[in-house]
C-alpha cells in the first residue's frame, strides 16, 4: 500500500469520526439523561390533555387518579411548563437558548382525551378511554386504547392503534398502518405502505393506498359498508365461510381469487365491476386494486406476506434487540438502544436542517421513523 | 355513463353491445329499440348480427378428444377455489367450430361494413333522434374525467409554487419522502390515463383516475400546509 493511499484512508477515517462524533456523543448523552422534571398536578374532570413539541417522544399512559403526573428528560437550558386554561391543560417546553428534544413520559387520567403534535416526534399513548388525537411529521405513532374520536397522522411514520373504539382516521403517507383489535369506523389512507386490520369489528372501514398491499382479518356486520383500494398492490381479506357479504370487485390489471364459497353474480369482464356474493350478502364490500390480486381467503389461509425493499432496508436498520421486547414497561430502555443505534446519516441530516431553521430544535437524535417496535411488541 | 347519440354510426356501433345485451342500461336500450324501428340500414345489420349469432349458437361444442379434466377434478379437494384473471397478457386457444363461427362473423361483418361505406353519404338523412335522447345514467355514479382539465391543473401548480417556496423550511428528508410519494401518485394517475385511453367508457378506470388525482391534491395540500406552518415569516 502506497503512501497516498494510507494517508487518504487516514483523512477518511478522520473526516468520518469527525463527521460522527457529534451525533454518537448527542445519542449517549440522551442515553445519560434523567428526568429533569417530575411533577404532579391536580386536573379537574372535563379537562383535556394538549402537548405540543418539535422533537423527541412523548409517552402518555394513564391511572384513575384526578391528576396529571409530567416527567421530561431534557437539558439544563429547557424547562417545562404545565398550564390549565379553560378547562385545557397545556403542556410546553421553554427554552433559553435554541430548543433541544424533550422526551416526555405522561402519566393522565383514563377519562382524559389527549392530544398530542409536534414535527419530529414520537408518539405513544396507552389506555386512554377518550378521545386521542396524534400528529407528526417524522416519527411512529402508537396508540393503545382510545375511544370516541381516534386520529392519528403521520408523513414518515407507522401507525398502530390498538384496541381503539369509535372514528378512527388514520394517516401516514411513506409508512404502514396497523390497526388490530378496534372496533367501531375505521378510515386510514396512506400511499406507500401497506394497511392491515385484525380482529376489527367495524361498521364502516375505508381504507386506501397506492403502492401497499391491504389486509383485512375480521368479520363483516350486517348491513355494514366496506372498501379497500390499492394501485399497486394486493388485497387480502381473510373472514369466516359464515360471513355474509356482497362483494365488489373492481381490478383492471389483476387477479381475483376465493377459496370461499362465492358466487359471482352476472358476468365476469376484465375491468367492470364483478359481484360476488357470500352467504344472504348482507354487508357491502368494495375491492379496488388497478393491478393486483384480490383475494377473498378462510381463516388460516392467508398467503404469507411478501417482504418488500422497504422492509429489508428498515431490516438492516433494525436494532438487533428489538424482537426481544416483551413488555411495555421495557419500553423506555429499548427505545433508548434504538436511538443508539439510528443511522448517523439520518441524524446529521435532521441537525443541519435544525441549525437551518428556528422552528426546528438544534439537537435530535435520529430518526423516529424506525421505532416501530417499541410499544407494539407488548401484544 | 353519459350518452349523446347523433348519427346512425354510433348506433351500429352499440348493436353487439344491444345484442349481447351488454353493459347497457334499459334507457340506453329503449333508444336504441326506437331508433331500430325506424331506421332500415340498423334494422339490417342487427338481422346480420342475430344471423351470425344463431349459427354460432347451433354450432356443436366439441370437447377435444383427450380430456384430462376427468381425472384432474377427482384430486382436487371438494372445496371449490375461484381464480379469475384480468390481466392484460393473456393467451387464446379455440377449438374448430369456434374458429368456423368466427371465420363466418368476420364475412358477414365486413360484408356489411363494405356495403355500408359504399352508400357514402355521412348527412344521410336520419331521424331526429339526438335532440330527442338523454344522458343515460349508469347503475354507478361516474366521474367522467376529461385528459385536459385546467382547473386540475391550476391547482396543482399553485401548490406545486407554495411547496416550491416553503420548501427549505421542511426537513430535507420530509421533503424527498413527500417528492417520492409525489412520484408514486403521477405515476398510479398516468398508469390510469393509459388504460383509459383503450377503455374510455370504463366506469371503474374513471373513477379510479379522478381518486388519484384528488390524491395527489390532498397530499400536495398537506405537503404545503406543513411547509407554510413551520415557515416562521408565516406568509
Amino acid at each position: 500500500m502506497g503512501y497516498r493511499t494510507r494517508m487518504t484512508r487516514a483523512l477518511t477515517l478522520a473526516v468520518a469520526a469527525w463527521l460522527i462524533a457529534p451525533t454518537v456523543a448527542a445519542a449517549q448523552e440522551r442515553e445519560s439523561r434523567k428526568p429533569q422534571t417530575d411533577r404532579t398536578v391536580p386536573v379537574t374532570r372535563g379537562s383535556r390533555l394538549a402537548i405540543s413539541h418539535d422533537a423527541g417522544e412523548v409517552v402518555v399512559r394513564t391511572w384513575n387518579n384526578d391528576s396529571l403526573r409530567v416527567r421530561a428528560s431534557h437539558s439544563d437550558r429547557v424547562s417545562i411548563d404545565v398550564q390549565t386554561n379553560a378547562n385545557i391543560v397545556t403542556i410546553r417546553s421553554k427554552s433559553t437558548g435554541p430548543r433541544g428534544s424533550v422526551d416526555y413520559d405522561i402519566t393522565a387520567p383514563a377519562w382524559m382525551p389527549v392530544k398530542v403534535s409536534g414535527q419530529f416526534l414520537y408518539i405513544g399513548i396507552e389506555g386512554a378511554q377518550n378521545e386521542v388525537s396524534a400528529e407528526t411529521v417524522r416519527g411512529d405513532i402508537v396508540i393503545k386504547g382510545g375511544s370516541g374520536i381516534v386520529t392519528a397522522k403521520s408523513i414518515h411514520g407507522e401507525i398502530i392503534v390498538e384496541d381503539a373504539k369509535g372514528r378512527i382516521n388514520l394517516s401516514s403517507v411513506n409508512e404502514a398502518i396497523r390497526v388490530t383489535g378496534a372496533t367501531g369506523e375505521i378510515v386510514a389512507e396512506t400511499t406507500n405502505g401497506d394497511i392491515s386490520l385484525s380482529k376489527v369489528q367495524a361498521k364502516l372501514v375505508d381504507v386506501a393506498t397506492v403502492n401497499g398491499d391491504v389486509l383485512f382479518e375480521g368479520g363483516f356486520s350486517t348491513g355494514g359498508q366496506y372498501r379497500f383500494v390499492t394501485h399497486n398492490g394486493d388485497i387480502t381479506l381473510v373472514m369466516p365461510e359464515n360471513t355474509g357479504a356482497t362483494f365488489g370487485v373492481r381490478t383492471y390489471n389483476g387477479d381475483f381469487q376465493s377459496n370461499l364459497p362465492t358466487k359471482p353474480v352476472g358476468e365476469i369482464r376484465r375491468g367492470r365491476r364483478v359481484t360476488y356474493t357470500l352467504g344472504n350478502g348482507e354487508a357491502e364490500v368494495e375491492l379496488e386494486s388497478f393491478g393486483g390480486t384480490i383475494r377473498l381467503r378462510r381463516p388460516g389461509t392467508a398467503p404469507v406476506r411478501r417482504q418488500t425493499d422497504k422492509d429489508k432496508d428498515k431490516d438492516k436498520h433494525k436494532d438487533p434487540d428489538s424482537d426481544k421486547q416483551a413488555s411495555y414497561s421495557a419500553r423506555s430502555a429499548t427505545i433508548g438502544s434504538m436511538r443508539a443505534a439510528r443511522s448517523a446519516g439520518a441524524a446529521a441530516a435532521i441537525v443541519a436542517h435544525a441549525i437551518n431553521s428556528t422552528a426546528i430544535p438544534t439537537r435530535l437524535h435520529g430518526s423516529h421513523g424506525s421505532m416501530r417496535k417499541s410499544m407494539s411488541d407488548k401484544s | 355513463m353519459t350518452t349523446s347519440i347523433s348519427s346512425g354510426d354510433a348506433f351500429t356501433d352499440r348493436l353487439s353491445d344491444y345484442l349481447d345485451n351488454e353493459d347497457m342500461s334499459v334507457e340506453e336500450r329503449a333508444t336504441i329499440e326506437a331508433h331500430v324501428s325506424g331506421c332500415a340500414e340498423c334494422r339490417a345489420t342487427l338481422a346480420e348480427l342475430r344471423a351470425v349469432a344463431s349459427i354460432a349458437a347451433s354450432l356443436p361444442d366439441a370437447p377435444p378428444a383427450n380430456d384430462l379434466w376427468a381425472g384432474i377434478a377427482n384430486q382436487l379437494p371438494a372445496t371449490k377455489s375461484t381464480v379469475v384473471s384480468f390481466r392484460s397478457p393473456q393467451r387464446f386457444s379455440f377449438t374448430l367450430p369456434q374458429l368456423v363461427a368466427a371465420g363466418l362473423a368476420l364475412m358477414v361483418l365486413s360484408g356489411g361494413m363494405a356495403w355500408m361505406a359504399r352508400r357514402g353519404d355521412p348527412r344521410v338523412t336520419l331521424p331526429p333522434v339526438a335532440g330527442n335522447v338523454q344522458p343515460v345514467a349508469e347503475d354507478e355514479s361516474l366521474t367522467r374525467v376529461s385528459f385536459a382539465d385546467p382547473q386540475f391543473d391550476a391547482a396543482v401548480a399553485d401548490l406545486e409554487r407554495v411547496l416550491a417556496e416553503h420548501r427549505s423550511r421542511l426537513d430535507p428528508d420530509t421533503v424527498r419522502i413527500l417528492e417520492e410519494n409525489l412520484l408514486s401518485i403521477d405515476q398510479a394517475i398516468e398508469q390510469s390515463r393509459k388504460a383509459l385511453r383503450a377503455d374510455p367508457a370504463n366506469v371503474y378506470l374513471n373513477n379510479h383516475f379522478a381518486a388519484s388525482r384528488n390524491r395527489k391534491l390532498a397530499l400536495l395540500r398537506r405537503a404545503s400546509a406543513l411547509a407554510i406552518a413551520n415557515d416562521p415569516s408565516g406568509s
